[in-house]
């Protein structure tokens, strides 16, 4: 069964900028679903549309089998957690986390045990009191959450909700967004930017660029199976070279690399392979295989657990590589192997 | 803190706080020293309580303190009532916002008294109102609607004339409300009405206490627009106090008016201060 369908939606906005164009998806119930793409993909547009905060200009939404499109935001079984966390500043915790309920006739005595559960959730107990300019970010962040579950939505929708908080609070209110969303079962849809975020998170990752979905899928699917070359560069580093798919024929290419092998079948409209950094493996010696690439390293960074170096090699732009923290230094030559089945075909430009 | 600091810090105030203080404290002094019966202008100068239980037993008084808190009240709470949808339409631009923002605040620059005479202009008996009226047959003959017996006319004058400061004032309050702020209320249910009620008038209280206070000395203490659309079988406070001294020269009967109409002042602006808040309070419940 569905919690969410969109299905050809489409957002042009008065100046004539189109947001969305021509996007349907489907969300099961308990579903995390992630919105990911750059800024002014039309993520937000999309979750705002949800929340009915914006109007499609085309197509429909429904929640729960119910067509929605035409409903405001106060008529939806949806609650939105702000990129701000838009508290009000006037109540205290307990009073922002209660707003949804009191609005909505909720008999006390259950308005007082969801306050009471919602509360021991999300660890603020000791400052139900509190205003909300008394709290930390994460505080803040986590009634944020509390006051959009207090509702018990359908569908929680998320702007952004960890991007005001620092990297080491964001990997923690990550977690305990994902466990509670488990815990309590409600379907998310989640805004980011962040694709380790994205990644981390999810069950499924929706890719979005220029307001339309370039790719569907699980984590691991977006990651190691990109359809675009925008996906494989989003989602992760890449390299992504054109190619010439009928160069030497049974799955031998030729790129600016130099001529490669490849284990995958490459679809009709592929026009570029990509390959992670981090799949590229050091070749000491001489080795006559497949797939050896020579270069020299035109930039290094340490990163702790790696190294990452840009090699110049062929005709190709700098390749970006991930090898052990004793890769060669600047002005060195390098050889590395590129593993057959490591190179993915995918269509378009990373633009 | 040392005498010689404590004097420094004076000599700093003295330019700006020392002269309010000689200012209005002056004026204080003097109007309630008047009133008790020093500083006779038409007579001997000595304490009295006489002037005060003239001026209280007076039945001309208590109708003009009926009256002068009846124009203020209505004039404060009329002008917010109007002036709130104004200031949130007006929150966020749009074409045309400015424009419009600026022709409501233009009564602003209209001294009252100039606004009062254009008013009479419109209603008067050969106004433009019942000119209209005779010319396209509605009425045989004028409308008496001049100096009303309702103080309609002076309440329409206050409100037209202080709208725009409430407006000011809410337009600035309302525009520091962020949308998504709003837009959560929204979000958990909360119409157009109940968003204004939990939401805008709690955050803009400040703002909207200020304009009701402000709004309501200036309408307890009106002259210009009583004595020129105002009724004539009634006199504001400020009517009285100059009737009091113009035609029989009782000085210190005024100034016991003058106490009076602070005093009316003061605990009105305290009383609507509170309610406001009361009211307010009693809404988020």
């Amino acid at each position: 069964m569905y919690a969410l369908r969109i299905t050809s939606l489409s957002k042009v906005f008065d100046d004539g900028f189109e947001a969305l164009s021509d996007v349907s998806l489907d969300v099961s119930v308990g579903e995390f679903v992630t919105l990911l793409g750059p800024s002014g993909c039309g993520k937000t547009t999309l979750l705002k549309t949800i929340a009915g905060f914006h109007s499609p200009t085309h197509g429909t939404v429904e929640i729960g089998g119910v067509d929605v499109t035409a409903a405001p935001p106060e008529r939806r079984d949806t609650a939105m957690c702000f990129q701000s966390y838009a508290l009000f500043p006037h109540l205290t915790v307990a009073q922002n986390i209660d707003f949804g309920p009191r609005q909505n006739r909720v008999g006390r005595e259950e308005r007082t045990q969801r306050l009471a559960s919602l509360l021991r959730q999300v660890d603020l107990q000791a400052h139900a009191g509190k205003l909300p300019n008394k709290l930390s970010g994460g505080q803040q962040q986590r009634v944020a959450l509390a006051r959009a579950l207090a509702l018990r939505p359908s569908v929680v929708l998320f702007d952004e909700p960890l991007s005001n908080l620092d990297a080491k609070l964001r990997q923690q209110v990550r977690h305990e967004i994902r466990s509670l969303q488990r815990d309590l079962g409600f379907t998310a849809i989640y805004v980011t930017h962040d694709q380790s975020e994205a990644l981390a998170m999810s069950d499924r990752i929706v890719v979005m660029r220029a307001g339309r979905v370039d790719q569907v899928g699980t984590p691991e699917d977006v990651y190691a199976r990109p359809k675009t070359a925008f996906v494989a560069d989003f989602v992760g580093a890449a390299n992504i070279l054109p190619v010439d798919l009928h160069a030497g024929g049974d799955r031998r290419i030729a790129t600016p690399l130099g001529p490669l092998v490849a284990t995958d079948a490459p679809a009709e409209d592929a026009t570029h392979i990509c390959w992670r950094p981090q799949d590229a493996a050091p070749v000491n010696g001489a080795v006559v295989s497949d797939n050896v690439i020579e270069g020299e390293v035109a930039a290094r960074a340490f990163q702790g657990s790696y190294a990452e170096l840009l090699v110049r090699a062929g005709s190709a732009p700098d390749q970006r590589l991930h090898l052990p923290p004793d890769a060669p230094q600047v002005g060195e030559r390098i050889a590395f192997r590129l593993p057959p089945d490591k190179i993915r075909f995918v269509r378009g430009d990373a633009a | 803190m040392r005498p010689r600091r404590i004097l420094f810090i004076l000599a700093l105030l003295m330019p700006g706080l020392g002269l309010i203080l000689l200012m209005i404290g002056s004026v204080f002094y003097i109007a309630i020293a008047q009133s008790f019966g020093y500083y006779n202008l038409a007579g001997e100068s000595a304490f009295s309580l006489e002037h005060w239980a003239e001026v209280l037993g007076s039945r001309q008084f208590g109708r003009a303190f009926r009256y002068s808190l009846y124009i203020a009240t209505v004039s404060a709470l009329g002008s917010v009532t109007l002036a709130y949808p104004l200031a949130i339409w007006l929150r966020r631009p749009f074409p045309g916002s400015l424009t419009i923002g600026a022709v409501l605040k233009a009564p602003l620059f209209v001294p009252g008294l100039v606004a009062a005479f254009l008013f009479l202009n419109v209603i008067s008996w050969h106004g433009i109102i019942n000119q209209a009226l005779m010319g396209l047959g509605i009425t045989d003959a004028p409308i008496r609607m001049q100096n009303d017996s309702g103080a309609w006319g002076v309440v329409f004058l206050q409100i037209w004339k202080n709208m725009p400061l409430a407006l000011l004032l809410l337009t600035g309050a309302t525009q520091s409300i962020a949308d998504e702020v709003l837009d959560a209320a929204r979000d958990m249910g909360a119409g157009a009405f109940d968003r204004f009620r939990k939401v805008i008038a709690p955050l803009t209280v400040s703002a909207m206490q200020a304009a009701l206070i402000i709004i309501f000395i200036g309408a307890a203490g009106d002259f210009a627009f009583q004595v020129t659309a105002g009724p004539t079988n009634v006199q504001s406070m400020a009517q009285y106090m100059v009737f009091l001294t113009d035609s029989f020269g009782r000085w210190n009967q005024a100034a016991v008016v003058g106490v009076s109409l602070m005093g009316l002042a003061l605990v009105g602006s305290i009383v609507l201060a509170v309610l406001t808040r009361v009211v307010l309070k009693g809404a988020q419940r």
